[in-house]
């Protein structure tokens, strides 16, 4: 028996990791992967990394943070992070979040009902440093000892910690081992909110050290305020791939597909995650086909970041945050439309419709609409032919955790599958008591190191027991399967995951869209729009 | 910043493997970077693909389309994961000399 992780531990002078997991240690997943000695072993992090980077928390290494050469340095980060502690719980320079954070601080009952709803902690075989309140307790203790600055009563109220740079360093790569998923906060009887903890704590380390994942800062929110897009497509390639998939889609479909660009005063602007465009063109070319059919007026923009709703800055950092959600306000204001409506992004729409909220002020609050509720409203319109004969093939669906339990954006999409799927199942537990597909907040595009391993071994591990069991009934290969996930990041955290654990080629389970469902079943379209064989 | 070595030569590579630095690329570096992709030998239809990835990249500043990819060098997405056993973004592109794919691709 493995001596449990304390938090005394974070402290500990050294870089040797806290936690090790075995594929043994793991939750047991049902067949056909109910054996774990035929589990990949996972990559061991390479000797130039763990000299140079800080990796003294567990098996992985997410931030490739860079090791202090001097004590002095050491120290002079560790003074930075209590001035970014600080400015956490100061109005001025928190007034979005200060109020739920500090009732997480000082509200918890440690009755632990969250760890049992957090599916990281559960698949990791229960280890005690991803508990959700582990990271927590960790902030509260520093909180109570350095921003309420109590005495020695405090600390035998509250316990103590020592804070050093070791500590600081865990704890950075500690704020990314949760997938800001909230099913913790949604089970808390008192409201205190762990995954939000871990967003603050990433927050802290990124505008106040300038500490975050490289793919969600420099080639993510960073990339998309230059070029336009986290992808690097600027304008004129985007325009281009459209074109491309215009054609693609027309010749498949044997109906003329043209996307409009940049209309004035149209009725909606989509905007889609550019993810979709440039690895998932079928998606968007539903889109397309999908409006024009039901003569929607719509357009895409070709305006910075008008093209690609994606808003990274919602899951480290809040001032990029605003940068990217006026970039997609002003796209809109530009073009006078009547509404924005978000295409299959679950982040895109938490950021655009909800958090935004506060950001959007005057002529930029403009509506925003799911596009779940758009297709529904289409699809039982009747002014699409729809033969559900056509998906005659057992669906599940995918709950994407900012879309579901976090909007509460649940029944549209169901009432379409239930009306073109006639196989459709749920997966349990579902809608907003659903499982992150272990890709939320970054993580299915963080993929250096072997952060990849423990994505499928241990984050992506609840939803993938989950989709075995929706499946269970049907999992030989002659019986195709599609789990419809409409969410770029759910998507790539699926297309990576079935592939590692090779259940398409074993068991046929193809991973998708709505949309791609939903033009599938027109009439008008020549059968096989759903692509069994482009895997 | 990591360093990728073979057969005597050396290149600065991303924490990925990635060629930091497009412009030094050139048929043999292809050749090199290869023996790290399970690539044992460079064909006819391998150097189709690497040539498309280059020129596009050249052209547009980054990675095609996948479905691009295909329909242009008339390979399908299988035969591109026969030629690059990691794939086209992770295998054909390193061999291309081209930076790591971004954004949520």
């Amino acid at each position: 028996m493995k001596e449990a992780v304390k938090l005394g531990d974070m402290s500990r002078p050294g870089r040797t990791p806290l936690a090790h997991l075995e594929n043994e240690d793991l939750m047991r997943l049902p067949p056909p992967l109910e054996d774990p000695s035929k589990y990949h072993n996972w990559t061991a992090l390479a000797p130039h990394t763990r000299e140079k980077y800080e990796c003294g928390l567990d098996d992985t290494c997410a931030l490739n943070l860079p090791q202090p050469q001097t004590k002095e340095e050491e120290a002079q980060l560790v003074a930075k992070f209590l001035s970014g502690l600080e400015k956490l719980f100061t109005r001025e320079n928190n007034w979005t979040f200060l109020q739920p954070l500090l009732l997480t601080m000082e509200h918890c009952a440690k009755c632990q009902t969250c760890s049992e709803a957090c599916h990281i902690y559960e698949a990791s075989g229960r280890n005690e440093l991803y508990r959700p309140t582990f990271r927590s307790e960790v902030l509260r203790r520093l909180y109570f000892q350095y921003v309420k600055h109590g005495g020695l009563l405090s600390s035998l109220q509250h316990g103590a910690i020592q804070l050093n740079w070791p500590l600081v360093a865990r704890l950075a790569e500690l704020s990314y081992r949760c997938n800001l998923c909230r099913r913790c906060a949604q089970t808390c009887p008192i409201g205190a909110d762990n995954g939000l903890v871990a967003h603050e704590l990433r927050k802290l380390f990124s505008q106040e050290m300038g500490i975050a994942a490289k793919e969600l800062h420099d080639t993510g929110s960073m990339l998309q305020l230059k070029a336009g897009s986290s992808t690097g497509m600027n304008a004129e390639v985007v325009k281009d791939n459209i074109r491309f998939i215009d054609e693609d889609t027309s010749e498949k479909t044997g109906i003329q597909v043209e996307t409009p660009w940049d209309v004035e005063g149209a009725d909606i602007l989509l905007i889609h995650n550019a993810g979709e465009i440039l690895a998932w063109p079928e998606n968007p070319g539903a889109f397309a086909l999908i409006l024009n059919a039901a003569g929607v007026k719509w357009t895409l923009s070709s305006e910075l970041a008008g093209y690609d709703s994606i808003n990274y800055g919602l899951w480290y950092d809040d001032a990029q945050f605003a940068r990217v959600a006026l970039k997609h306000a002003q796209a809109a204001r530009k073009l006078g439309v009547r509404k924005i409506v978000l295409a299959e992004c679950g982040h895109a729409h938490k950021a655009l419709s909800v958090i935004a909220d506060r950001v959007l002020l005057g002529d930029l609050s403009i509506p925003r609409e799911s596009s779940m509720t758009l297709l529904r409203d289409i699809v039982m319109s009747g002014r699409l032919g729809l033969d559900p004969d056509r998906n005659d093939f057992p669906v599940t669906l995918h709950d994407p955790c900012n879309l579901v339990r976090l909007m509460g954006v649940v029944e549209p999409q169901r009432e379409i599958l239930r009306k073109i799927c006639p196989r459709f199942r749920e997966m349990e537990p579902h809608g907003v008591d659903n499982y992150c597909c272990g890709g939320g907040s970054g993580f299915a595009i963080m993929s250096g190191n072997n952060f990849p391993d423990w994505r499928f071994h241990v984050s992506g591990r609840k939803k993938l027991e989950q989709i075995l069991n929706a499946f269970a009934d049907c999992l030989d290969p002659s019986v195709p399967k599609y789990l419809c996930a409409p969410c770029s990041n759910c998507k790539g955290q699926f297309r990576d995951m079935l592939a590692y654990y090779n259940l398409w080629e074993k068991n046929r389970i193809l991973y998708g869209g709505l949309v791609e469902l939903i033009v599938n079943a027109m009439t008008d379209v020549r059968p096989g729009y759903i692509e069994w064989e482009w895997h | 910043m990591p360093v990728f070595e073979v057969h005597g030569r050396t290149y600065d590579v991303d924490e990925d493997g990635f060629l930091q630095e497009p412009s030094v690329w050139n048929q043999d570096v292809a050749a090199d970077f290869a023996t790290s992709e399970g690539v044992a030998e460079l064909t006819d239809a391998h150097w189709k693909v690497i040539n498309y990835l280059r020129n596009y990249y050249l052209q547009f500043g980054i990675a095609p389309m996948i479905r691009k990819l295909c329909k242009e060098t008339g390979f399908k997405l299988n035969e591109i994961y026969q030629l690059f056993p990691s794939g086209p973004a992770k295998g054909a592109c390193k061999l291309a000399g081209l930076p790591k794919p971004t954004g949520c691709v």
